[in-house]
């Protein structure tokens, strides 16, 4: 194949899994409280993947997780071709699903940890496939929307430049104190925890300079600006 | 964290769409209303409403995101003329300080709509920032005939927009008043600001127009390039 081709497809590729697919991706859009968006996966997928990662703790991430969870949920093994992704979904569905729940651990932060911890001991690999060029866009994607999610669920109303510097700084510190945990062997991830901490406070840090400076920075223009004009420079 | 916020006097058992409504309307998004509980607000319905299809939610995505980049821009350049304007027409204070109130009030407006309905604003906020302050005392620095010129093009081009977003929200009112389903105040509420919006901005446009904005010079130019620009800033804020 020509090189255009290859271009092309892989532009092709890349523009169907970034645009906001049914699936996943309803995040992304006007967020109605009336008309609230139906749920991110069809019931048929989500009872798959929901009894299939029931399994992931002792099979990982895997097709036969998907397979065990497809007998379970009363379909045949062949079924897991629903999931055009294959194991990708079953990595997709945990993050949606833990994603969506956000909202009532911080609310009733007694069950957060149930989730998290049962699948932990197979993060390394879940990361692997995430990390496959074709899943990429979509990996990045959900961070996005996981780091979309904290900064609502915390509050944040800033609807300017730093609604982007904000999601993206809380999207790198996010990941990697997650690349960070996969190599973690301490207890209840405490070494982690402080990884994650110190990382937000350099966050914070590098944020409070650059929001002074800007702020001197136009201070000082407009003083400037104010001088010239009381000495009747017409600007 | 302590004081949560007390509706319960209100009855409302007697009305209740309309005081969940308010409810998500008046309170700030922190901390955040919790939506996983539709049916709170449809007791006579089991069922929520239907989700508002992909198009849908794609359209007021990108309206929401240019009207918020319109009126930044619509405060910015009042601000960037106001001092110059001033200076050498007191008499214009009191028009540019009311224009200038209306137009922050609108962008306040369409700042908590975004932040509410999880909307990301434009990415070239910054872009646009320059634009306006540039755009705004370049027309002040021409005079007071061209800065009414400015406001003329750029309310010409606001309203027509505002016009047409209108005409589809009303739309979609018509085609669910069809099928029998409530409009909500969500999309009421929408369609009634747009229009009050869309008012006050030709008010503005009447008095540009008062205030000489024809007499400017070179006129047909410079209008034409300003309504050139704001329809290319639209286009670009509707993508990005």
């Amino acid at each position: 194949m020509p090189p255009t081709h290859i271009s092309n497809a892989a532009f092709k590729t890349l523009r169907a899994s970034s645009r906001c697919s049914t699936a996943a991706a309803q995040r992304c859009l006007y967020h109605s409280y009336e008309r609230p968006a139906s749920p991110p996966f069809p019931p048929a997928e989500s009872a798959i993947l929901s009894s299939a990662l029931s399994h992931v703790p002792s099979y990982g991430f895997t097709s036969d997780a998907l397979k065990l969870g497809a007998r379970d949920a009363g379909y045949l093994d062949a079924s897991t071709n629903l999931l055009p992704r294959g194991v990708f979904d079953l990595v997709s569905y945990h993050l949606v699903t833990q994603r969506l729940a956000l909202r009532d651990s911080v609310q009733f932060p007694s069950h957060s940890e149930q989730g998290a911890g049962k699948i932990l001991g197979v993060g390394a690999k879940a990361i692997a496939i995430m990390a496959q060029p074709t899943y990429v866009p979509a990996s990045f994607a959900e961070l996005a929307r996981l780091a979309d999610e904290i900064w609502f669920l915390a509050g944040d109303t800033s609807v300017d430049t730093s609604w982007y510097t904000k999601r993206a700084s809380l999207s790198a510190i996010y990941s990697a104190a997650e690349v960070f945990m996969t190599q973690d062997t301490s207890k209840d991830f405490v070494e982690t925890e402080q990884f994650f901490d110190a990382r937000l406070e350099d966050a914070i840090k590098v944020g409070g300079f650059l929001g002074s400076l800007g702020e001197w920075v136009s201070y000082t223009g407009h003083s400037a600006v104010n001088v010239l004009r009381s000495k009747g420079v017409r600007i | 964290m302590t004081a949560r916020p007390t509706y319960s006097p209100l009855f409302d058992f007697l009305a209740p769409s309309i005081v969940t409504s308010r409810r998500l309307h008046t309170s700030p998004p922190s901390p955040p209303p919790i939506d996983a509980s539709p049916p709170t607000s449809t007791p006579k319905n089991a069922s929520p409403p239907p989700p508002l299809t992909p198009s849908q939610s794609a359209f007021l995505d990108s309206a929401l995101r240019v009207n918020q980049a319109g009126e930044l821009a619509a405060v910015l350049i009042y601000s960037a003329q106001n001092p110059l304007l001033i200076k050498s027409h007191p008499h214009l204070r009191p028009l540019m300080k009311h224009m200038y109130d209306q137009e922050a009030g609108h962008f306040a407006f369409f700042n908590t709509l975004l932040a509410k309905h999880r909307i990301r604003p434009t990415a070239l906020y910054p872009v646009w920032t320059l634009a306006a302050t540039a755009l705004g005392w370049g027309t002040a620095f021409m005079g007071r005939e061209a800065a009414m010129a400015c406001t003329e093009a750029v309310e010409t081009e606001i309203g027509g927009h505002y016009n047409e977003q209108v005409r589809v929200l009303l739309d979609w009112v018509e085609k669910l008043e069809e099928r029998g389903e409530g409009v909500g105040e969500e999309l009421g509420g929408l369609v009634e600001a747009l229009r009050r919006i869309r008012d006050e901005e030709l008010e503005h446009l009447d008095h540009a127009v008062e205030n000489d904005a024809k007499e400017a010079r070179p006129y047909e130019l410079l209008t034409e390039v300003i309504r050139g620009g704001c329809r290319g800033a639209i286009w670009v804020s509707e993508r990005v």
